[in-house]
């Protein structure tokens, strides 16, 4: 589903986000991006999204390469990975139902697919009763939620996830854990970024370590460290 | 499709009110810039149907009274059959100069209809044998002081006098329009920048969730568009009045006869208008394209 070969990345010429990453995950998988700040765990999703382009290597995603994938097909491709982040990213002057509803509306689904769509999956993450609130009105793992109802409302073959849990604390960081196993267990393959050293150890999933944009580690239900 | 259309629309309209005060100095400035491109079309269109009875090496007309006696005209007749100074020359009678007039003024019937045939003054259109201005001058003052002759208008004078006015005045409107295309087109870029701007997080979810390149644009396309079509929209009756007050004040004028030819139709003036309204959203289609492609891309 998503494979990595001897990628780097450099910003500006100097700085070595990533160096020589080999990786390769398949598809339903559920994995963990680990490592401190700067070690290239966000680097490592932007690329896979085509937010960036590697300065070297291939990167194949959902069968595409995506270096060499022409611009105007890069929207079809995001519209198969969904994308979950520390901060939401929710629009504050929609309701949560219109925030899910948007990422629908923007890729053109007819109005009584979205219809269909938005509250099923509402349900899905247990917001059914807040449809109609704004995000101001919630709880930040209400928003987390919202957020990955909206990534995951298009079904996606994969979902990228950068420090879901950042801004949460414990108790509400499970119930976040919960919904991605959920997602994950429905045939959507889950890479997540994360240096919540708690979560990684419970879960005991496929871990991926960075240091210094260098893959230290990769192994199957591993731990944090 | 519908869907879309209806999200099209909803975007944009929602954007203008956003940012409404640019949006009014955007459609204002396009309103001026492209009344002042009318307007130069018009003096023009004016200048041009002024000067068309002065084609084919006509210099001078020599108008007769409209109750001009048959052996005034016969003695005028003569001479330009007998003179080796004329080298042709064309009669407008009532009924011609009637029929000339209806064409000129097609488009205001009230005008037309407040004229008959018996009023009109029948007139000579004169090729000279020598078009040297003196030599035309000179013959124009003959005929001038014939009896029954009304007036003459020479084209050396008259025609100097319409160009030189319609140049210099279409020329200077041009230029002022073409600097305030010029702005309008700046103005509405910076307008749909600063909507862009407003709607930058939306934009970033809209990329994120796959929406394509073109869905993001059109809703600011359209926007600047908008600010085009509406600006033109305002210059239309604008051009009406530079045609009603303007172009009439000189066919009223006394001072210079020929400056009652000086109308436009009104059918000219609509083709004027639907070439304005062309222009105003192309200016805004251009405007907004820079926009959206130098702050948009993927």
């Amino acid at each position: 589903m998503i494979r990595l070969e001897g990628v780097t990345k450099t910003y500006k010429g100097e700085v070595v986000a990533l160096r020589d990453a080999t990786a390769e995950i398949q598809r339903g998988e559920f994995v963990f991006l680990v490592g401190p700040s700067g070690s290239g765990k966000s680097t490592f999703l932007r690329l896979v999204n085509r937010e960036e382009l590697a300065t070297a290597g291939t990167i194949m995603v959902a069968g595409k390469d995506v270096g060499t994938l022409s611009s105007w097909k890069v929207p079809y491709l995001r519209r198969s990975i969904g994308y979950v982040f520390q901060d939401y990213k929710l629009l504050p002057k929609k309701t949560v139902a219109e925030n899910v509803a948007f990422a629908l509306e923007v890729i053109g689904r007819p109005r009584p697919v979205i219809r269909r769509k938005v509250p099923a999956i509402l349900d899905l993450v247990g917001l059914s009763r807040k449809s109609e609130r704004f995000p101001e009105e919630l709880s930040g793992g209400e928003q987390q939620r919202v957020s990955i109802a909206r990534a995951f409302v298009n079904q996606p073959l994969i979902l990228l996830a950068d420090e879901p849990t950042g801004n949460l604390d414990q108790a509400t960081s499970v119930g976040i854990m919960r919904l991605l196993d959920r997602i994950n267990r429905s045939g959507t393959t889950v890479l997540m970024a994360t240096h919540d050293r708690g979560i990684v150890d419970t879960m005991r999933r496929r871990v991926i370590e960075l240091d210094r944009g260098v893959v230290v580690r990769d192994e199957s239900r591993g731990v944090y460290e | 499709m519908v869907f879309r259309v209806w999200y099209f629309l909803r975007e944009t309209l929602v954007s203008l009110w956003r940012n409404l005060s640019l949006t009014l100095a955007a459609i204002l400035t396009v309103a001026i810039s492209l009344s002042l491109v009318g307007s130069s079309l018009l003096i023009r269109e004016g200048a041009e149907r002024a000067t068309a009875q002065f084609q084919e090496g006509v210099e001078f007309i020599v108008f007769m009274n409209a109750d001009v006696l048959s052996e005034q005209d016969v003695a005028i007749r003569d001479v330009l059959d007998t003179s080796p100074a004329i080298a042709e020359y064309t009669y407008i009678d009532k009924a011609a100069a009637y029929q000339e007039f209806r064409e000129l003024f097609s488009d205001k019937p009230e005008l037309v209809e407040s004229v008959t045939p018996d009023i009109m003054p029948p007139s000579y259109r004169i090729v000279p044998a020598n078009p040297d201005a003196d030599n035309v001058a000179e013959l124009a003052r003959q005929f001038g002081e014939q009896p029954g002759v009304k007036e003459v208008a020479t084209a050396t004078e008259a025609i100097r006098q319409i160009e030189d006015f319609s140049t210099r005045v279409s020329q200077a409107l041009l230029f002022a329009a073409v600097v305030l295309v010029a702005v309008s087109a700046v103005l509405i870029l910076n307008t749909v920048f600063t909507a862009i701007g407003a709607r930058r997080e939306e934009i970033e979810v809209m990329k994120l969730v796959g929406a394509t390149n073109w869905f993001i644009r059109i809703p600011f396309m359209l926007e600047g568009t908008i600010h085009g079509i509406f600006g033109a929209a305002m210059a239309i009756p604008a051009l009406f009045v530079v045609d009603n007050r303007v172009l009439a004040y000189f066919q009223e004028s006394e001072a210079v006869p020929l400056f009652r030819g000086f109308a436009v139709p009104d059918g000219y003036v609509w083709n004027t208008s639907i070439w304005m309204l062309v222009i105003g959203a192309a200016i805004g289609m251009v405007g907004s394209a820079i926009a959206v492609t130098r702050y948009l891309d993927v």
